[in-house]
């Protein structure tokens, strides 16, 4: 743990990422801080709902599984831990931290909430893309790695957020011995982008053209990334001594420009990085150094995320065809239920068969001539509950009604929401921390 | 020449924008997809599976190539009809299995 740089890991890149990474790092005793990202879009949807029915809940509901076995480990070996966990209520999110240190005999844990990104008080400040159809459940804009910053400077053992930008999350720890130019800082958020999806610059959701990838034991124990970053933001990505996974130039760049538009100008609260000149040089096995990202400004504008109720469901729903001819009944049916539910609009309903073309549809691959099991699947925009149990029966009735041995039926139903995007002046946003100490 | 013989690749999204990334072996490989795989010929081939149109902003110095497609996802991930969620993980295979001449 150098003063010259900082070793940074990622220890979840979702809300549902697997928990032992980052136990792995804290115990490994090379870390300075562990992020874990686990707020998506949507992740903050039954927050919100939990925090109207009770002000204290509203954090992840994996907080608890997530930290109670990494609080005492990463406390033991100096680790910082730095999250979003605290989704729509990171107030109350601190305080539960503090009293899971306590039940871990975990004495002296000092936990920084940051709060300040439920914009939903300033809503008419709020310029939104598209109008607010429906009821505003809430709106919260992505603050920047200056919220966590004093988190930081103070010696925070705990740092939980609620909507950062995910970067933030990782690049916070190399504040305190970044250069103060652009580019450091733009050479550190990059870092965040390149960790902040935990496996998938590891050797995660990755495939070489001959069809290779990591083995099933891999996967099943992929390591996370880690990063030795620099003063100018230059880093090391790396794995853990040991740990299965794949590091190398297209693994990072695949990461690098992975949601990313254009690459010469990708939009942070903490600047807008120009992806072009950066660069990945294999320095080891599983070891690559990335330089090169430029810092083009700071926008005085934050994203916000909101999300709209809206009455309605999609129901999705399928049922199986296996043995001789499967393919065929499997063809059938699925006109069959075409037929009994063209009442629905086009663009209101979808019918394909899973196993031939519900993910690709007209771009799919062409079936082998003896399919062993196919299955029909529907899904169709349902105004109400009565709607959709209207196309659920018509699924099951195939099993009297349809193709000889249909069964195997599954469905579920989505409630609607719509995820809008909007910006609100930074200046109007205020960002504080409030602090907890288990004792 | 099937893309995905060159290339790797992989889908993300935001909102109701697709992105597809493609990231090529080595240099012969990204010239013949920078000169082959164009905005047009991209777009042809995901308007067969969906809405939206296509952009193309190559990275010579990644040899990669970045497709986005705005309104791809009408609705968000979440409103989608497709089986499940996320079908778009899987939406870069539109690509990588592309022929080119």
């Amino acid at each position: 743990m150098s003063d010259r740089s900082k070793v940074v890991a990622c220890g979840a890149g979702f809300a549902g990422d697997r928990t032992e990474p980052a136990v792995a790092f804290a115990a490994s005793g090379m870390v300075d801080a562990i992020g874990l990202e686990c707020l998506a879009e949507r992740t903050l949807v039954p927050g919100l709902r939990a925090r109207r029915a009770d002000p204290e809940a509203g954090a992840d509901p994996r907080l608890e599984r997530r930290l109670r076995p990494l609080l005492p480990v990463a406390k033991a070996n100096d680790c910082r831990v730095i999250s979003n966990l605290g989704a729509a209520n990171p107030a109350a999110a601190g305080r539960k931290i503090a009293r899971l240190a306590r039940e871990a005999n975990c004495v002296g844990l000092r936990v920084a909430a940051v709060i300040g990104d439920d914009v939903s008080s300033l809503e008419d400040k709020i310029d939104w893309n598209d109008p607010v159809d429906g009821e505003l459940l809430g709106a919260h804009a992505y603050l920047g790695v200056d919220a966590l910053r004093d988190a930081v400077f103070e010696g925070a053992d705990v740092i939980v957020t609620g909507r950062v930008a995910d970067s933030a999350l990782f690049s916070a720890e190399a504040l305190p011995i970044l250069l103060d130019d652009g580019d450091a800082l733009a050479g550190a958020t990059t870092v965040g982008h390149l960790l902040e999806c935990s496996g998938q610059i590891t050797g995660g959701n990755f495939e070489m053209p001959d069809g290779s990838s990591l083995s099933a034991r891999d996967f099943a124990s992929l390591g996370f990334p880690l990063a030795r970053v620099f003063p100018d933001g230059s880093a090391e990505i790396g794995l853990l001594d040991g740990a299965p996974g794949r590091i190398d130039g297209l693994t990072c760049a695949l990461q690098l420009l992975y949601e990313v538009h254009d690459p010469s100008r990708y939009i942070t609260p903490d600047g807008t990085l120009d992806f072009t000149g950066v660069q990945f040089e294999e320095i080891g096995l599983n070891r690559v150094r990335v330089t090169g990202a430029k810092f083009r400004g700071r926008p005085s504008r934050l994203k916000v995320s909101g999300f709209v109720d809206q009455p309605g469901f999609i129901a999705d729903i399928e049922i199986g065809y296996a043995g001789t001819h499967a393919l065929q009944r499997g063809r059938i049916a699925a006109d069959a239920l075409r037929m009994r539910l063209d009442d629905f609009p086009s663009g209101a309903i979808r019918v394909d068969l899973v196993g031939i073309d519900s993910t690709l549809g007209s771009a799919s691959l062409p079936p082998a001539n003896r399919m062993p099991e196919v299955r029909v699947h529907v899904s169709a925009k349902c105004e109400d509950t009565t709607a959709a149990q209207v196309v659920e029966d018509e699924v099951y009735a195939l099993t009297l009604s349809g193709p000889a041995g249909g069964g195997s039926v599954r469905s579920e139903r989505r409630p609607s929401l719509a995820v809008i995007d909007g910006f609100i002046d930074r200046d109007l946003v205020r960002h504080e921390i409030v602090w907890e100490t288990s004792s | 020449m099937r893309v995905g013989s060159i290339a790797v690749g992989r889908s993300g999204d935001k909102g109701s924008t697709l992105d597809l990334t493609l990231v090529a072996l080595d240099d012969d490989g990204y010239r013949i997809l920078e000169s082959q795989l164009t905005e047009e010929v991209a777009q042809e081939a995901i308007s067969r599976v969906m809405p939206g149109t296509l952009t193309r902003y190559p990275v010579p110095g990644l040899r990669a190539l970045k497709f986005v497609i705005e309104d791809a996802l009408p609705g968000g991930v979440y409103a989608t009809l497709h089986a499940g969620l996320h079908w778009q993980k899987a939406a870069i295979w539109v690509l990588l299995d592309l022929e080119l001449n």
